[in-house]
């Protein structure tokens, strides 16, 4: 009986975004055309694959995550959507032969019933047919017609109907996202004065909180048969509004003035979406397509969000071939400065100098059926020369440590992910090798070769209505920060959907490096170590001391309504060489600590459109953290309330 | 003429072999010197740039001076910020020789066998910002530090030209700086076998100034032949302050290494012997050879258990290791252990003295060092201990201890004992010293224009800021408090902001010119300078110089004491060697009552601090004699003007060696 249960909900999960379980459909990369209006908000990268869910992210909300000074902006709803229309028949499914027409049962050899119509005239003289204006008033031409607000019937503002012309739609999502998150972790009290007397020490109080909300509005105009074959123009814009709120018990944290107090509000507009799709031919009858994106535009570079996981303006030529086996990307991107405490995108400054160039290609069913493979070669060009402060006052670039000289680096990343199933086995693998140049080592002021490289993988498996997971990721560090070889691994703009993502302690706090300089540790929605000023504003910093993750978790899918997720993770530097240079400490050692995290995420109605997540983090912390902070009578952790309401 | 070519010859030879010389001395040879002297000279002439180049030993006799034909005979000193005060901007008036002993005297001071600091990198530590021009950092974390090693300092030793019979301190150190130290590229330290046994200063390119933008790589002259002279001589890779962080940021060595030459200074040839001069008050002309630091003769020995009395073998007991000290005259400790003056009925004992230095000590040898290398070595500092009046009750160092710190850590103690004494409003005001300053003012005006003695107006800003009764209410302030005081934007670093009551208004504000604490030493300084060149001035116009009380047409030297404040509880000078703005130092109480102060210097500022703090608190629990650190209820962090809370200490993240505690100075 729970099995029957828990399999129904599986369905139910499988076509709701974001919770696509193990049966679900390979991940669907940027390359699948994402033109199809989705019920869901559009607008962060496409592609992350079902199982981010399982890491804990929730779906539309993920646009963003309030933080002191960051701000994810992903989401992987609408890919899930776009994932069920587009799906391949799987195997053990019915291949659908459509190069037969004409009545299904005639194919079977079934009779036709008696007194069936032989043409169109006698259909309407029978009754049986209405004229509609078209295909897509065929409901309303039936007499069903919903209020024009009622997302669940036929409603223009959901892409229904056509509102100019016979292929003309609009489609609006209205997306809430709310954000409480009591927090802590160390801090400094600050060098020019301190908040009370008798602070004689440089740790202080780690409690604080944080508000955020996003109003998400996401406009599609699609000129194209929706739903019947990809679209041929789309244009889209996503404005995010903003507000956001930071309490501390510490000054200069919110701010390096440290006369402008432990509290901050603060709000943007950020814009996340400005693009236009040109759907340039179909290569196939089956739409393998070529199609160009030219604008501020969501993607992905690989499935879990290790490298590049952003919305930025550029030009994407994409497309697929051989029945969607092969899908390709070749984009490029030139980024925009984010807006510090929003962590959205500030169109009002000017455009970073920071290209990235991607090409890639996805391989579906290789090596095996379900299993999909993508290589992809991405080239990070940098050459920011001039001092850039955040919005709190802090010097984002250079970063400020070491020589703290503006410097360029250019890197290419050649990389292998996989995403799918062998069998019963889930399996996310990612490689990279970051080979390249800085021109100027935050250490040695001289050029140095970036040698660096990656791996991460997270096999699962699904028993009944429980799913067990374990999550491995090793990042190289740098064991001499004063020759001329950079090690560390450093991605572009990460946004790992992986052991535990948010809901861990680790890749969700932004923990300052205190007394090492002006940059973090780990970076807020981050899990490489990469001593970053921020992940927002800062440069890559290849100089760093490279990551070793162990973990575990399970999902448990409680109810219809509820899923509860549980992590673990063990984190360890490894090599504490640069950690010992930037603060002048010897005998760092390598353990981070536990990561402990579970979750909760409760869907009242089974849908989307009201979503409440709580989620609680803890680190034990190991020696190596010992070594770094003060951690004696102190709690570390991470409380994460979200709600979404979706329109 | 024959002997001399020899001799020449026989140089050059030496400075062909290079690097054997350097096998077996730690100390400079004569012959150490004529080669650092030739390399520099040669580098200097294939650009054509007449240089005057200087080279001292570790404790800061200057061993040699060199002067080229037609190297600029003064320096302009230039802090770029066009703000014409103090000595911003004194332009024909200081000569080239004090600038190029000051900046040897720095490299050589600021380091150790475990860290090599050159004149660039104090111009990255004494700015308005760390680092320079960060917007909204707060200043450089020895801010202030260049007006030490003060030529009026009452503890550093004077060398007296063709002096007869030859005074028993003529070569001991720490010899004063001319300048105070000094923030212009092109002062490095000399090592041999990484141990640092010197230091070379160059003045080539007319300017005394510093760099005011780390962001950029400069090829400054001076730099470049003061890199030509160390070659040879320079310390090892892995102790450069490129290697060695504070808050993260690498410090600046040089910005030219040996690539930039422009001659190979292996083959530097004999140099002319006419351009070896003499420098009043500094140096006559024959080359010396360096003396060996922690022997008698260089003035900073171990201890000796029986010889230095009991007060120095219990700071030895205490602090567990055999610590430096300055010695004098029959080889006797330059301050004896002493007690203190009695102040409202309290004083330290002669007892205590040696317990609290011990225990300073005892802590800096458990702490982890911020700017010496290889990682994990102790904090190597001097402590130094005053009474209320500022009368040196003993001072220790550990081994190693930067040189610059003996005179620093006697500031800070004197600046922390004298700012929290219920009367120093009135001994900044003190109208007693009202005359002699005007003269001195007035002399001055002939060099600076528009030089006032501004010193009570201090005071004012401080009853302005504080509070009315500032300075007079018995509040306790550590150096660091003092210092944030001392800030030309307050609280420190915010730019938006006007400045600290101790300081110059930012707009007239720059590295040469500070606020209370140089105008406490302007006299002194200018004084100084005319004297060096005899330049007897008469701007009062009274028939006799201004600096030439005894009127035998020679300029005196500045007396032997800093600032003219006199203290109105004992008649005499509370901070004879100039007030310093940056921290590392507290004041001590005894059953309540102020009755002196502990200062601390060479290590970061995190690290100074705690040794003062620590060290006191650990001495006052062991001692039980009432001895202890102020009542929390007087100390500076309990006054927020403008809402700023005043720090009164910072100890360091990971304090210690081999400990993961990290908040060693809580509830202390």
């Amino acid at each position: 009986m729970r099995l029957a249960i828990a399999s129904a909900f599986l369905l139910i999960l499988s076509a709701v975004p974001g919770w696509a379980q193990g049966k679900s459909p390979p991940p669907i990369p940027n390359a699948i055309p994402v033109a199809v209006p989705s019920l869901v908000p559009a607008g962060p990268p496409l592609g992350v694959p079902s199982r981010a869910a399982f890491s804990g992210s929730s779906s539309a909300s993920s646009y963003l995550r309030p933080n002191v000074q960051t701000v994810v902006a992903n989401s992987d709803s609408d890919n899930q959507q776009v994932a069920q229309v587009l799906r391949r028949p799987r195997p053990g499914e019915e291949p659908v032969d459509d190069t037969v027409r004409g009545d299904p049962r005639e194919r079977q050899g079934a009779p036709i019933p008696a007194g069936r119509a032989r043409s169109y005239e006698e259909l309407q003289t029978r009754g049986d047919i209405v004229p509609v204006p078209d295909r897509w008033r065929i409901l309303e031409g039936l007499g069903f017609k919903g209020k024009w607000y009622d997302p669940y019937n036929n409603n223009v503002l959901k892409g229904d109907k056509p509102v100019y012309g016979k292929d003309g739609f609009v489609l609006l999502n209205v997306i809430s996202d709310t954000v409480y998150e009591p927090r802590a972790f160390p801090v400094p009290v600050g060098v020019a004065t301190t908040s009370r007397p008798g602070t004689n020490d440089l740790f202080g109080k780690p409690d604080q909180y944080v508000f955020n909300q996003n109003l998400i509005t996401n406009l599609t105009l699609i000129k194209g048969n929706t739903a019947f074959k990809p679209p041929d123009l789309e244009l889209r814009i996503t404005p995010v509004f903003n507000y956001n709120y930071a309490s501390v018990k510490e000054r200069g944290l919110l701010r390096r003035n440290p006369e402008r107090g432990k509290s901050r509000s603060d709000n943007h507009i950020g814009m996340q979406e400005l693009f236009l799709d040109y759907h340039i031919r179909n290569v196939s009858d089956r739409y393998d397509f070529d199609s160009i994106r030219v604008g501020i535009q969501p993607f992905n570079a690989d499935f879990r969000g290790f490298m590049f996981l952003d919305n930025q303006p550029g030009v994407r030529l994409f497309g697929t071939r051989n029945n969607n086996i092969f899908q390709y990307n070749l984009a490029w991107f030139r980024r925009l400065e984010k807006d510090t405490n929003s962590g959205l995108n500030h169109i009002g400054k000017k455009i970073r100098d920071d290209d990235v160039f991607i090409g890639n290609l996805y391989y579906q069913d290789f090596p095996v059926l379900g299993f999909t493979s993508q290589i992809t070669a991405i080239y990070n060009r940098n050459t920011e020369q001039k001092f850039f402060y955040d919005k709190n006052g802090f010097l984002q670039r250079p970063a400020a440590i070491g020589i703290q000289r503006p410097h360029d680096y250019k890197v290419g990343y050649l990389g292998y992910n996989g995403d799918g199933h062998f069998g019963r086995t889930n399996l996310t693998v990612s490689g990279y090798y970051a080979y390249g140049e800085e021109d100027g080592s935050i250490f040695t002021d001289e050029k140095s070769d970036i040698r660096a490289w990656f791996m991460a993988a997270e096999p699962s498996i699904d028993y009944s209505w429980t799913r067990l997971r374990g999550s491995f990721l090793y990042a190289s560090g740098d064991k001499d920060p004063f020759d001329k070889k950079s090690k560390g691994f450093s991605s572009i703009f990460e946004n790992p959907q992986f052991a535990g993502a948010d809901t861990s302690f680790w890749i969700r706090q932004n923990i300052p490096l205190i007394g090492g300089g002006g940059v973090a540790l780990s970076q807020r929605n981050g899990v490489l170590p990469d001593l970053r000023s921020s992940r927002e504003h800062g440069q890559s910093n290849f100089v760093n001391p490279g990551l070793r993750l162990m973990g575990g978790g399970a999902d448990f899918d409680v109810l219809p309504q509820l899923r509860l997720s549980t992590n673990i993770n063990h984190l360890n530097f490894n090599e504490t060489d640069v950690l010992e240079a930037l603060r002048n400490e010897g005998e760092i050692r390598s353990s981070i600590g536990w990561d402990m995290s579970a979750s909760a995420i409760y869907r009242p109605v089974m849908s989307q459109n009201v979503v409440f997540r709580l989620s609680y983090a803890a680190l034990l912390p190991g020696k190596g953290f010992k070594d770094l902070y003060h951690t004696e009578n102190e709690h570390f952790y991470t409380l994460l309330a979200n709600l979404t309401l979706a329109y | 003429m024959t002997a001399k070519t020899i001799t020449c010859i026989l140089a050059g030879l030496v400075a062909l072999l290079g690097g054997t010389m350097s096998a077996k001395a730690q100390n400079l040879s004569g012959l150490d010197v004529y080669r650092v002297i030739s390399q520099a000279v040669q580098e200097a002439a294939v650009r054509n740039r007449p240089a005057t180049i200087a080279v001292t030993d570790r404790v800061g006799n200057v061993l040699a001076v060199y002067q080229m034909p037609g190297a600029p005979p003064t320096v302009t000193v230039n802090s770029g910020r066009n703000v014409r005060t103090g000595i911003d901007g004194l332009a024909g008036v200081v000569p080239s020789t004090m600038a190029a002993i000051s900046k040897a005297v720095t490299g050589a001071y600021l380091s150790s066998s475990g860290n090599a600091f050159s004149t660039r990198t104090a111009s990255q530590i004494v700015q308005r910002n760390f680092n320079p021009g960060e917007i909204l950092a707060p200043g450089g974390p020895l801010f202030g530090v260049q007006f030490s090693q003060l030529p009026c300092s009452d503890l550093s030793r004077r060398y007296f030209n063709g002096a007869s019979p030859v005074p028993p301190d003529q070569f001991r150190g720490p010899k004063r700086s001319p300048l105070g130290l000094s923030a212009d590229p092109g002062g490095l330290p000399l090592y041999i076998n990484g141990v640092v046994v010197g230091g070379v200063g160059v003045a080539a390119d007319g300017v005394y100034g510093l760099d005011a933008d780390v962001s950029d790589i400069d090829t400054d002259l001076d730099e470049i032949i003061a890199v030509a002279g160390s070659s040879g001589y320079a310390p090892p890779q892995d102790i450069l302050a490129s290697r060695i962080t504070v808050e993260g940021k690498t410090l600046r060595f040089s910005d030219v290494d040996a690539r930039a030459l422009a001659a190979t200074p292996g083959l530097a040839p004999a140099v002319n012997p006419a351009g070896f001069i003499g420098v009043t008050g500094y140096s006559d002309v024959p080359i010396l050879a360096g003396q060996t630091y922690g022997s008698s003769a260089s003035g900073v020995r171990p201890v000796n258990a029986v010889s230095d009395g009991p007060g120095y073998a219990n700071v030895a007991a205490v602090a567990g290791f055999v610590p430096f000290l300055l010695t004098s005259g029959a080889d006797a400790p330059f301050f004896p252990v002493i007690p203190g003056t009695a102040n409202a009925g309290q004083n330290l004992t002669a007892a205590e003295v040696p317990v609290i230095l011990g225990h300073a000590l005892r802590v800096a040898a458990s702490a982890r060092a911020q700017i010496r290398r290889p990682l994990q070595s102790f904090v190597q500092v001097t402590v130094s201990i005053v009474d209320a009046e500022g009368q040196v009750l003993g001072q220790a160092r550990t081994p190693d201890a930067p040189i610059f710190g003996i005179d620093v850590s006697l500031q800070k103690a004197r600046t922390a004992a004298f700012m929290s004494k219920q009367n120093a409003a009135a001994n900044l005001e003190n109208p007693g010293v009202f005359p002699s300053i005007r003269v001195v003012a007035n002399a001055i005006n002939g060099l600076i224009p528009n030089h006032a003695y501004t010193v009570p107006n201090y005071v004012t800003n401080m009853r302005a800021f504080v509070g009315p009764g500032s300075l007079s209410d018995g509040i306790a302030y550590t150096d660091r408090a003092i210092g944030n005081l001392a800030r030309p934007y307050f609280p420190d670093g915010v730019s938006t902001n006007g400045n600290g009551p101790l300081s110059r208004p930012v707009a007239s504000w720059s590295p040469f010119s500070t606020g209370l604490q140089f105008d406490l030493a302007v006299g002194n300084i200018i004084n100084h300078v005319l004297f060096v060149r005899n330049l007897n001035l008469d701007v009062t116009g009274d028939g006799r110089g201004d600096f030439d009380p005894d009127g035998n047409g020679v300029v005196n030297d500045t007396g032997l004491g800093c600032t003219p404040v006199v203290s109105n509880s004992s008649g005499l000078n509370p901070l004879a060697n100039g007030l310093q703005i940056f921290a590392g130092s507290t004041p001590i109480y005894k059953n309540g009552v102020l009755v002196g102060a502990i200062g601390v210097s060479g290590d970061g500022i995190d690290q100074d601090d705690m040794v003062a703090f620590l060290g006191l608190h650990n001495a006052s629990v062991g001692l039980g004699t009432g001895v202890s650190h102020a009542p929390a209820a007087i100390r500076s962090d309990q006054l927020a003007p403008a809402g700023v809370r005043l720090r009164y200490v910072s100890c360091p993240f990971s304090p210690f060696i081999n400990s993961n505690e990290q908040r060693a100075c809580e509830g202390k």
